[in-house]
């Protein structure tokens, strides 16, 4: 993993952490809202809201639908940020 | 306040919760929300807010039913936080997505078990059914609208064969799109003109009872193109942009507050640099900046919106750190002065700080310390009076007196469901009565004041002409009002016309102007002999002048005339009714039981003695219409 991708996996953690109120919450690949009991699909639009202003990137609404684990959100954020 | 230092804030005030420090998690956050924030904080906002145990915080529950089109459950959690800052704690009913008519049309429905006080219809511009074809002619056009609009109205008629509620109904946010481009603003079959016309034969269709949310404006002022950001419609049917979401709830929680009659009543404002450029001791009446220059023009401005105000009901006083004298000079003598000494009820320029100033008026005003909103150019007089008193609304001003308007504008804090005559003449009101109480000081005794003041009282059965300032009393009194009910109008009509009830009103007039309608009581018959009071309300305008004896002896002789032998009331005590604790007493009730804070008294019309109430106040004979 480069420092970049690092970094963006650091970034993500931090909004997990804020979003779901929890600072010991530590993010892995395939984490879907399985792993996580407040995860419906009411915080899920929070958290691809918190992701977007995290990041900065403003992302289609398919994509939105496509982002049910954290390594989708990983590869659609470096996507949006290598532009 | 940034959002680095509200993000940091708000962790600390997550501790806070963990140590259940309730109070101070409330207020920490009503301290630093704002309606205008995005998404994010406002969900952690209500989040933070959901974590308080409901009953730690004194609130006013408020039974809310939203019935809507889209996905409203942020919008819920929002809504709810924005309400507790009216003092309101709401339980929400929200209906299954996308059954806005069926639930409103099957009387065994989930809406009508919750018993909701509050009923939001929440569409959106989509719902709205009035495409034509291109071209059509204006007859077409109408009919279309007309039968778009229909569908509502017998939505309402439905509610209220089912429930009292109020109705809260949003009108059309006009979309961002457009297939004709500019024309869609010329032929009226276009789409935009189309949806212009739902909106306001809405607005022409509302019964008693029913409001319209004006989501258009609400978009408008967002910016349609922001707010039509569809991503979340397709992805999730969120109806518009999720960082409106705030302004929404905001607005949705005023409107709901004003349909219980929590209202502001009186503005408060500072003189120089708020109602002219300059200060007036310094510059002279030659040297403040009124009526020329661009901010001479923008104070001109702001003083004619404040006008407004006043003529709708919003009384206007001044508490300004000034020489009197010095102070009236522009009121008096300055050609651009829009505001005149005569609309101004209180007027407090002297050395004293702003806190006794506001506190003194709100005790000459008889109002309470909530329904005053201070307006003042000094960020330093701000803080004071926020700290000091919390209770009073205190809008931050911006630095450029051009937006001084938008300011204050865009904070909802005169929000009604109703308006009646009597808002119109309310500043006479108030004037009036210190008129009224500058005579009191010739006389040394009170019944020749009283006397003195040619008092006359007209009284009458509700009646729909009356209804509007009915409901108003009563939902707008905290002071005199003895057992805390609120009816919506349309309650009011069903009160009025059942048998067991008698619903009386009350005018006064006295030698310094009229009062209006100062009182109503609804009485209701208990088996055969006993009458109870329902509903006393009496306006503060008109205290201690011998109107709450002259309105007893009219129940005592409604209850003769329709054969009752006893007259049953109760006092439940709130925050602000203390002043009517002992009102019976004084009547000559007996007090038979207390329970629950509450007393309940009795008037034994069988005694040998049956009271007699001396007034000053002459009978005008019924009044009839």
């Amino acid at each position: 993993m480069d420092r970049a991708e690092n970094d963006i996996k650091k970034r993500l953690n931090r909004v997990f952490r804020e979003t779901f109120g929890d600072e010991k919450l530590e993010v892995f690949e395939t984490m879907t809202a399985v792993d996580i009991d407040a995860w419906d699909s009411l915080m899920h639009v929070v958290l691809v809201v918190a992701i977007e202003k995290e990041f900065g990137i403003t992302l289609n609404a398919a994509e939105v639908g496509k982002l049910e684990n954290v390594g989708m959100m990983l590869t659609t954020i470096k996507k949006h940020t290598r532009k | 306040m940034n959002e680095d230092a509200k993000t940091k804030f708000l962790k600390a005030l997550r501790n806070d919760i963990k140590t259940g420090e309730y109070q101070k998690v409330f207020s920490g956050l009503n301290r630093i929300s704002m309606h205008t924030d995005d998404f994010l904080m406002q969900s952690k906002y209500a989040a933070l807010f959901k974590a308080i145990p409901k009953d730690a915080l004194a609130l006013g529950e408020v039974r809310i039913a939203i019935l809507a089109t889209g996905t409203v459950s942020h919008f819920n959690d929002i809504l709810s936080y924005w309400l507790a800052g009216e003092g309101l704690s709401a339980v929400i009913y929200e209906a299954p997505y996308g059954t806005v008519h069926q639930t409103i049309l099957d009387p065994k429905s989930g809406l009508y078990a919750m018993k909701p006080d509050v009923v939001m219809i929440f569409t959106n511009y989509r719902d709205i059914k009035c495409d034509i074809p291109a071209g059509s002619s204006h007859e077409e056009a109408e009919r279309v609208v007309k039968g778009a609009v229909g569908e509502f109205i017998s939505l309402w008629h439905a509610l209220r064969q089912n429930s009292d509620c109020y109705i809260m109904q949003n009108n059309a946010d006009l979309p961002f799109h457009r297939v004709f481009g500019n024309y869609e603003g010329t032929a009226v079959w276009t789409r935009l003109n189309m949806l212009r016309n739902f909106n306001l034969e809405l607005a022409k269709s509302v019964l008693p009872g029913v409001t319209i949310f004006d989501l258009d404006h609400i978009s408008s002022a967002y910016g349609k193109k922001k707010w039509h950001d569809s991503r979340y419609w397709y992805h999730s049917k969120h109806a518009f942009a999720l960082d409106a979401t705030g302004l929404v709830a905001y607005d949705a929680a005023k409107v709901i507050s004003a349909t219980r009659g929590a209202c502001k009543k009186c503005l408060i404002v500072d003189l120089d640099n708020t109602l002219w450029g300059g200060a007036i001791g310094d510059d002279g009446l030659e040297g403040i900046r009124l009526g020329n220059g661009p901010d001479g023009e923008a104070f001109v401005d702001f003083q004619k919106f404040l006008l407004k105000l006043k003529n709708r009901g919003i009384v206007l006083a001044v508490s300004s750190k000034n020489e009197e004298k010095i102070a009236k000079e522009p009121f008096l003598k300055h050609p651009h002065m829009q505001i005149k000494l005569d609309d101004v009820v209180a007027f407090r320029a002297n050395w004293n700080d702003k806190v006794s100033n506001i506190k003194e008026i709100a005790s000459s005003l008889n109002i309470g310390l909530d329904s005053i909103v201070f307006l003042d150019d000094n960020p330093a007089e701000r803080q004071l009076v926020k700290s000091i008193l919390p209770a009073v609304s205190v809008p931050e001003l911006p630095e450029d007196p051009s937006n001084y308007r938008a300011a204050l504008s865009s904070l909802s804090f005169f929000e009604t469901v109703l308006f009646s005559g009597e808002d119109r003449a309310k500043t006479a009101y108030y004037r009036d009565n210190i008129k009224r109480s500058e005579f009191q000081e010739h006389f040394t005794d009170l019944s020749g004041y009283l006397e003195n003041l040619d008092m006359e009282m007209t009284t009458g059965d509700f009646d729909s002409f009356n209804l509007p300032r009915i409901a108003q009393l009563i939902n707008k009194s905290n002071q005199f009002h003895l057992t805390t009910t609120r009816y919506t109008e349309s309650e009011l009509k069903s009160v009025m016309e059942g048998d067991s009830s008698h619903c009386m009103y009350f005018k006064l007039k006295d030698c310094f102007g009229d009062n209006g309608l100062i009182s109503a009581v609804i009485l209701r018959k208990q088996g055969a002999e006993t009458l109870s009071v329902d509903t006393w309300v009496m306006s503060c305008r008109v205290l201690s002048r011998g109107a709450e004896e002259f309105v007893c002896g009219r129940i005592v002789s409604q209850a003769k005339r329709i054969g009752c032998k006893k007259i049953v009331g109760k006092y439940i005590p709130t925050k602000r009714n203390r002043l009517v604790a002992l009102l019976y007493e004084r009547l000559g009730f007996k007090k038979v039981r207390e329970g629950g804070g509450s007393t309940f008294w009795e008037l034994d019309l069988d005694e040998n003695t049956p009271p007699v109430y001396r007034t000053f106040i002459r009978e005008a004979g019924k009044e009839c219409i």
